[in-house]
């Protein structure tokens, strides 16, 4: 992939002390503005909801939600499969850019990685939310007891239970360490005592001497290496939930890349929706340039097309095999009760995304931001229709029902987006939102050009 | 707050209000709250005890040892007649009934009714007192007001006193009201059952000049022919019925000939699903048809030219052929006139005394029951009557609409109400007693061929309560003797001389008093039928005729609180808490109505409200609705579910309303089903074959057993001997099931299994551990249903096991799939991966905290199996092959130091099936009786090409068409 050049990445003129200023200023120097609290107010109503919804739904049980005695999942495990392909795009910017030095990436990848962060916290949770009995979810731990139980290694959810706690970890260690220097120029540039403390506490002693710089970038560099095979395991776990069964429209070998695929695509199509807020909130538009936001296009633009081919492939495979059962269920995909949604998905996730081939539009931010909203609307139709439609159309037709969500599976949904918001605005007041000494890593290479 | 709402969560608030007086709050002064008080006390005291003089149907008198089953045999009743019973009680606890295997109308099994009756039991909201008006007074103040009265009766010779019964077969009781009547010359005794048998009983005087009861014996017959008839649908001779079915359609190697079954019909019915050949047809069009059929076997008169003349020669060489060996059947929804037909029928084919046996009649009471009831109402209008009793019947529920009961009981000073809870006709009247329950009781009853047996108390009263023997014991003026004594008393003449204490023990060890069974008479005089006059020309379809008939799982509405019951789904509609209007497509269509439209229909000024369903079994131009519904005066399970049928009765159509006004009401009512399409998509899931591609050899389905990439299995190793671990597996006969959802009952009774309600089975939450799918397939352009119980498969290879996290889902040794219920975290990946979705799951907690209605209160608990555990929410569940009477039969067996034995456990469905479709067993037993069942040629296993290696298989349906209808549209 030919990178945009490190040319334009930065702003003419840009000195060490601009890129800092640039970033610490709004943070350490100035007051919130009035968009910054609106979306904190939103975000905290909606986080609100959401520990309202959890509550009734301990107190009451996972009756609440619409699921049925077929389709006995629901909202929940789509939003995991959703948060988790959100969660998916940080790691992978960090990595995976940073392996290939994709110069861009060093002004994406700390929010991108705290929006990894945050997706893979919240989507940590549903699973545990949709479990019938959610105080026992460690019994999928493999920890000594007087029991002498152990968890049953065959089933994907154990294998899933892994993947996302070493995603989780990982994300939390990769974005820490990531930021360790930045945190020590906040505690150089804080006023405030507490933040001077807390940035200090946070940097952990970090002087920027040589020695570790040496030994930042060996460690950085080993853990972006063993964060890419797990970009790609986590996602392809969540598809082996599905592919391990043997429902119709889940039993399909192509489903781990094409998880993985489609994780990157609704993650990368966040990261469009964060940069533009990012960039408009902390006024580091000077940071983000619409080189990055084009950039971004055009990998959204090939992810389309990827989803596109996993879609036409995996409908072809359905009819091709000729079984009654997944001819069915293809049928139902297409002109079922839920097939309006299925046209919506298809439209968002391919055909929408291929005004990208215009560069006009890879250049407009409203346009850009149109596009990645439907985007990660597509996706969460993908997620949703994939649980809903295979069990709504199983093997017996005498146990096929529909599924309709109530209340509580929307306010839970929009709970977890409103916590989302909350725990992202904490991070654009306290964190230093642009990975500055990254960005400063391009300064020479701008100032030589 | 949260507690209120937690509490009334899943209890419907659309409901109307309950009757006025019945639950309001009573005033009460300083002496009544005493007497509550009081009532209270020995209430709470009374619970849980065995009566002392039982006598256990196996000679286990350690019985009573704590925690050990006690069985004893008893009789339940359903419309008046005795299914005979096993049942068992753990602690003084009955939990559960099976059939009694010496009983004629039971063979062992049962029916949905007698399986709920151990709900019914327990149903919080039965009467506990004696009770006038609001004022708990108890027995002793209805013996002090009615004192006086009987006082005045006896100086007046009776006259005004009048008994009201529903149909009475217990010989007890008729001895008793016939004492009565000695004491009380001018009394009346009248009946009214509200399924009544007026058009049999008048079709027997028109051919013989007597009413006599048809006994009819499918076991030896080779051809059937039902007209109108539905004798394997719910009824008191269900189960009888179906074991002769079962006898005379179950094919194994080596069988060569079936009965062939021949079902015309206007509304469904079960056993049009299982006809070899059905048609469906208005009720003119039946009774051409009939016409048609006697005048090709030779009757006189006009022979209406049909269009099914076809269906009708084939049908006639076919009866003619099986001379001696055909029987036919006429339902009570037809007129007396096809009735006389129908015993013509069955003369010309020399059927009586071979396939059907005439009986003097079982209920001695020769009044028709519309007929007895509005002399009554006449009696209660003219002021004739001063005192009436009811014993066990709602009159002002079920009575014809044209019949006033409610203003007419208003008319009578004193009015008693015997029941087994307060019901619609409680607040018309000024006492209500509180009725014993049969499982409380002592009584005795008869079947439907007459066979007596003893009805036997399985616990001492819950309640305050009396049986209908002492109540009219009491009117005779003996107010302290017991039912028992009544009992040995109408029996110590049956008795041998002297011996009549061995004699009792022996009747009530068996259940059923020997030789009791009623003689067969042979018809009075040769059927003379009377010449068919020329069909009148069929007015060209205009009106919807309504066909009114009994509803497939809560009876007449006696089973209204059920819940299990109303939770059982109805045969083919999988409808349940409801009933439905069956409508045709077309008439639909042309109605502008779709199903789930809410309806309102009647005719002549009465009007009900009933959802649409379609039905594509019915005759065009008819619709159906079922009795039992709309109720408004009973408790917190039945109370305002459905359309209430009885309000579009009419004393002189009992069964059909003519010229029904069908409109629009411009609301959707979304019925609870279970099964929301019968259309299998050409899966063929529950194949049906010709009984002849059987015997060609066409079925062998033996040979081409899917081939696999593995290993074989180590279940299917060959079996080692006596160390060789069980291998349980169930085969279900297709051919022989009949949907009549005894076992989903039984199931439900034997496991614990939850109700949840109709909010929750809408949402799709049904619980039942086994179901029975049905599919509709067309035969010969007839709409039929092929049922098809499925419980859990025990597949060998499980799709459920391997995607557990925390092994809650296992197998064992014996290769049964368990499920460890506090192991489950409730993933729910189990049932999402079953491809039979036979598991279910505890969306919330149906069994504790979120019951529904009034299920959660006392004294309901007392119903659970002490062997099965109760449920918590957030785990799954499903059926167990009744693992707890495997572990049971593995005790005895491990404490004789031997392997279970073949036929030693048997399921809760398998006990309950009376046609013994389902077949249970080791398949490694030397004699084991499943496992050949699994190489018969016409075995198939459900969904064989996802490779799970079920244990439970199925054996396709086999039907015996007439070949001369072959591909005929008749």
């Amino acid at each position: 992939m030919t990178a945009p050049s490190a040319l334009g990445l930065l702003p003419p003129g840009a000195t060490y002390a601009s890129v800092t200023a640039s970033v610490a200023d709004p943070v350490l120097r100035e007051q919130a503005g009035r968009r910054w609290w609106l979306v904190f107010v939103v975000g905290l109503v909606l986080t609100v909801v959401m520990l309202g919804s959890m509550f009734w739904l301990f107190y009451e049980g996972i009756g609440i939600f619409g699921n049925n005695t077929s389709v006995v999942w629901g909202y929940p495990i789509a939003n995991y499969v959703w948060w988790i392909g959100i969660g998916n795009a940080g790691t992978l910017i960090s990595c995976m850019l940073l392996l290939t030095r994709q110069k861009w990436r060093s002004s994406i990848n700390r929010f991108a990685e705290a929006m990894t962060l945050f997706a893979a916290a919240i989507a940590g949770l549903f699973p545990i939310l949709h479990l019938g009995r959610p105080m026992y979810f460690y019994w999928l731990v493999p920890y000594p007891n007087t029991m002498g139980t152990w968890p049953q290694w065959r089933s994907p959810l154990v294998w899933d239970f892994f993947a996302i706690a070493s995603y989780i970890i990982f994300s939390i260690v990769f974005w820490y360490v990531g930021a360790i220097p930045d945190f020590a120029t906040f505690r150089d540039r804080a006023k405030s005592r507490a933040g001077q403390l807390i940035y200090g506490a946070l940097a952990l002693g970090w002087r920027g001497s040589a020695r570790h710089w040496v030994r930042y970038e060996a460690f950085y560099h080993t853990m972006a290496a063993l964060g890419v095979p797990l970009v790609v395991s986590v996602h392809s776990v969540v598809g082996l939930d599905f592919a391990a069964g043997n429902m119709p429209g889940w039993q399909e070998t192509i489903f781990p890349p094409y998880f993985v695929v489609g994780a990157m695509f609704s993650g990368f199509a966040m990261v469009v929706v964060l940069a533009a807020v990012t960039r408009s909130f902390l006024k580091v538009e000077a940071l983000v340039s619409l080189h990055h936001f084009e950039a971004m296009a055009k990998i959204l633009l090939a992810g389309s097309i990827v989803m596109g081919l996993s879609y036409a492939t995996e409908a072809y495979q359905g009819w091709y095999a000729g079984d009654d059962v997944d001819r069915t269920f293809l049928a139902f995909q297409f002109h079922g009760a839920y097939a309006w949604l299925y046209w919506c998905q298809i439209a968002f996730n391919v055909f929408v995304p291929q005004l990208f081939w215009a560069p006009a539009i890879r250049r407009s931010i409203p346009a850009l931001l149109v596009i990645a909203v439907l985007i990660n609307v597509g996706m969460y139709l993908e997620r949703i229709l994939l649980i809903i439609n295979t069990l709504s159309r199983g093997h017996l037709p005498a146990e096929w029902s529909l599924f309709a969500p109530t209340l509580w599976d929307w306010l839970l949904l929009g709970g977890s987006l409103g916590f989302f918001m909350l725990l992202f605005a904490c991070f654009l007041r306290l964190v230093p939102a642009v990975s500055m000494h990254e960005v400063k890593q391009l300064v020479p290479a701008e100032a030589a050009a | 707050m949260i507690v209120d709402h937690r509490a009334t969560r899943l209890a419907r608030s659309t409901r109307p209000p309950a009757a006025p007086g019945l639950l309001s709050e009573p005033r009460l002064n300083r002496r009544d709250a005493l007497r509550l008080l009081g009532l209270a006390l020995t209430a709470g005291v009374a619970g849980c005890r065995a009566p002392e003089d039982i006598v256990p149907a196996i000679a286990n008198l350690d019985g009573n040892a704590a925690g050990v089953p006690l069985h004893a045999a008893t009789t339940l009743p359903l419309g008046g007649y005795g299914r005979g019973v096993l049942a068992k009680s753990v602690d003084g606890r009955p939990i559960k009934v099976s059939g009694n295997p010496d009983h004629p109308a039971s063979f062992g099994a049962t029916d949905i009714f007698a399986e709920a009756d151990i709900l019914g039991l327990y149903d919080p909201e039965r009467a506990r007192s004696a009770m006038r008006g609001n004022l708990p007074l108890g027995w002793e103040g209805f013996l002090a007001d009615l004192a006086p009265r009987l006082e005045v009766l006896r100086q007046a010779g009776g006259a005004g006193l009048s008994v009201l019964t529903g149909r009475v077969t217990s010989p007890t009781l008729i001895g008793q009201l016939a004492a009565l009547k000695g004491i009380f010359p001018q009394m009346q005794w009248r009946r009214f059952e509200p399924l009544g048998d007026d058009n049999a009983r008048a079709g027997s005087i028109a051919a013989f000049g007597r009413p006599l009861d048809l006994v009819p014996h499918l076991d030896r017959a080779d051809v059937v022919f039902c007209l109108g008839a539905d004798p394997l649908g719910p009824g008191p001779g269900q189960i009888r019925n179906a074991q002769g079915f079962r006898q005379r359609r179950t094919v194994r190697r080596g069988t060569t000939a079936m009965q062939r079954l021949y079902a015309v019909e206007s509304a469904t019915s079960l056993t049009g699903a299982m006809a070899d050949h059905r048609l469906a047809l208005s009720p003119e069009a039946l009774a051409d048809l009939a016409h048609a059929l006697a005048a090709r076997l030779g009757s006189e008169g006009a022979v209406p030219a049909g269009a099914h003349a076809g269906f009708v020669d084939a049908l006639a060489a076919d009866l003619t052929a099986a001379q001696g060996r055909a029987l036919v059947l006429v339902g009570e929804e037809q007129p007396p006139a096809l009735h006389a037909l129908g015993h013509w029928l069955n003369q010309r084919l020399g059927a009586f005394g071979a396939t059907v046996e005439l009986i003097e009649p079982v209920d001695p009471v020769l009044d028709g029951h519309g007929d007895s009831l509005a002399a009554l109402v006449d009696d209660l209008e003219a002021g004739r009557v001063d005192t009436l009793v009811m014993l066990g019947t709602n009159p002002v529920y079920t009575a014809p609409a044209d019949l006033d009961v409610a203003a007419a009981l208003a008319k009578a000073p004193f009015t008693v109400q015997l029941g087994l809870a307060p019901d619609e006709t409680t607040a018309h009247c000024d006492w209500h007693l509180a009725e014993t329950h049969p499982l409380e009781a002592w009584s005795d009853l008869r079947a439907v061929d007459g066979t007596a047996s003893l009805v036997q108390p399985l616990i001492a009263p819950l309640y305050a309560t009396k049986t209908s023997h002492e109540v009219v014991a009491a009117l005779a003026g003996e107010t302290s003797v017991a039912a028992q004594d009544l009992l040995r008393r109408t029996w110590q003449s049956a008795a041998p001389v002297g011996g009549f204490d061995g004699w009792w023990r022996r009747a009530l060890e068996t259940g059923v008093v020997p030789g009791s069974a009623a003689q067969p008479v042979a018809p009075p005089r040769a059927v003379q039928l009377a010449p068919h006059a020329a069909a009148p020309a069929q007015p060209a379809a205009a009106g919807i005729t309504l066909m009114l008939r009994p509803d497939a799982t809560i009876w007449d509405g006696a089973y209204s609180n059920n819940a299990w019951l109303q939770e059982c789904p109805k045969p083919v509609s999988h409808l349940t808490w409801g009933n439905a209007l069956a409508l045709t497509p077309e008439d639909a269509n042309r109605l502008g109505l779709a199903e789930g439209d809410a309806a309102r229909i009647g005719t002549s000024g009465r009007w009900v409200e009933a959802p649409v369903r379609l039905d594509r079994g019915l005759a065009p131009g008819t619709a159906s609705l079922s009795f039992g519904y709309g109720r408004t005066g009973i408790g917190a399970i039945g109370l305002g579910l459905g359309a209430n049928a009885y309000a579009l009765r009419t004393r002189g159509q009992p069964w059909q309303v003519e010229e029904l006004t069908v409109e629009r009401v411009g609301r959707a009512d979304e019925m609870p089903v279970t099964q929301f399409t019968l259309d299998d998509q050409g899966r063929d899931l529950a194949p049906v074959h010709p009984l002849s591609d059987l015997l060609a050899g066409k079925l062998d389905r033996t040979k081409d057993a899917p081939a696999s990439f593995y290993g074989e299995h180590p279940y299917e190793a060959p079996y080692k001997g006596p160390e060789q671990d069980y291998a349980w597996a169930m085969v279900i006969d297709t051919t022989l099931c009949i949907g009549c959802n005894a076992c989903v009952v039984a199931c439900q009774s034997e496991n614990n299994v939850p109700v949840v309600g109709p909010d929750e089975i809408r949402r799709g939450r049904d619980m039942h551990w086994l179901r029975i799918d049905a599919y509709e397939t067309e035969f010969d352009g007839q709409m039929q249903s092929v049922f098809q119980p499925v419980p859990c498969m025990h597949c060998e290879e499980a799709p459920c096991e391997p995607v557990c996290p925390v092994g809650a889902s296992v197998h064992d040794h014996e290769g049964l799939n368990v499920q460890v219920y506090n192991r489950c975290v409730g993933t729910r990946f189990c049932q999402a991966n079953c491809p039979y979705k036979v598991r279910r799951f505890n969306f919330f907690g149906y069994a504790d905290g979120h019951v529904y209605a009034n299920l959660g209160e006392d004294p309901l608990p007392a119903r659970y199996n002490p062997d099965v555990t109760v449920r918590a929410r957030g785990v799954m569940e499903k059926c167990t092959y009744c693992v707890q009477r495997i572990s049971g039969a593995r005790r005895d067996a491990e404490k004789d130091d031997r392997r279970i034995r073949e036929g030693e456990v048997v399921t809760a469905c398998q006990s309950a099936c009376p046609t013994q479709a389902i077949q249970f067993g080791d398949l490694g037993a030397p004699d084991s009786r499943v496992r050949p069942l699994r190489d018969e040629p016409q075995h198939h296993v459900l969904l064989e090409e996802v490779g799970t290696k079920p244990r439970t298989t199925y054996l396709s349906r086999l039907r015996n068409p007439n070949p001369a209808l072959a591909g005929d549209g008749a």
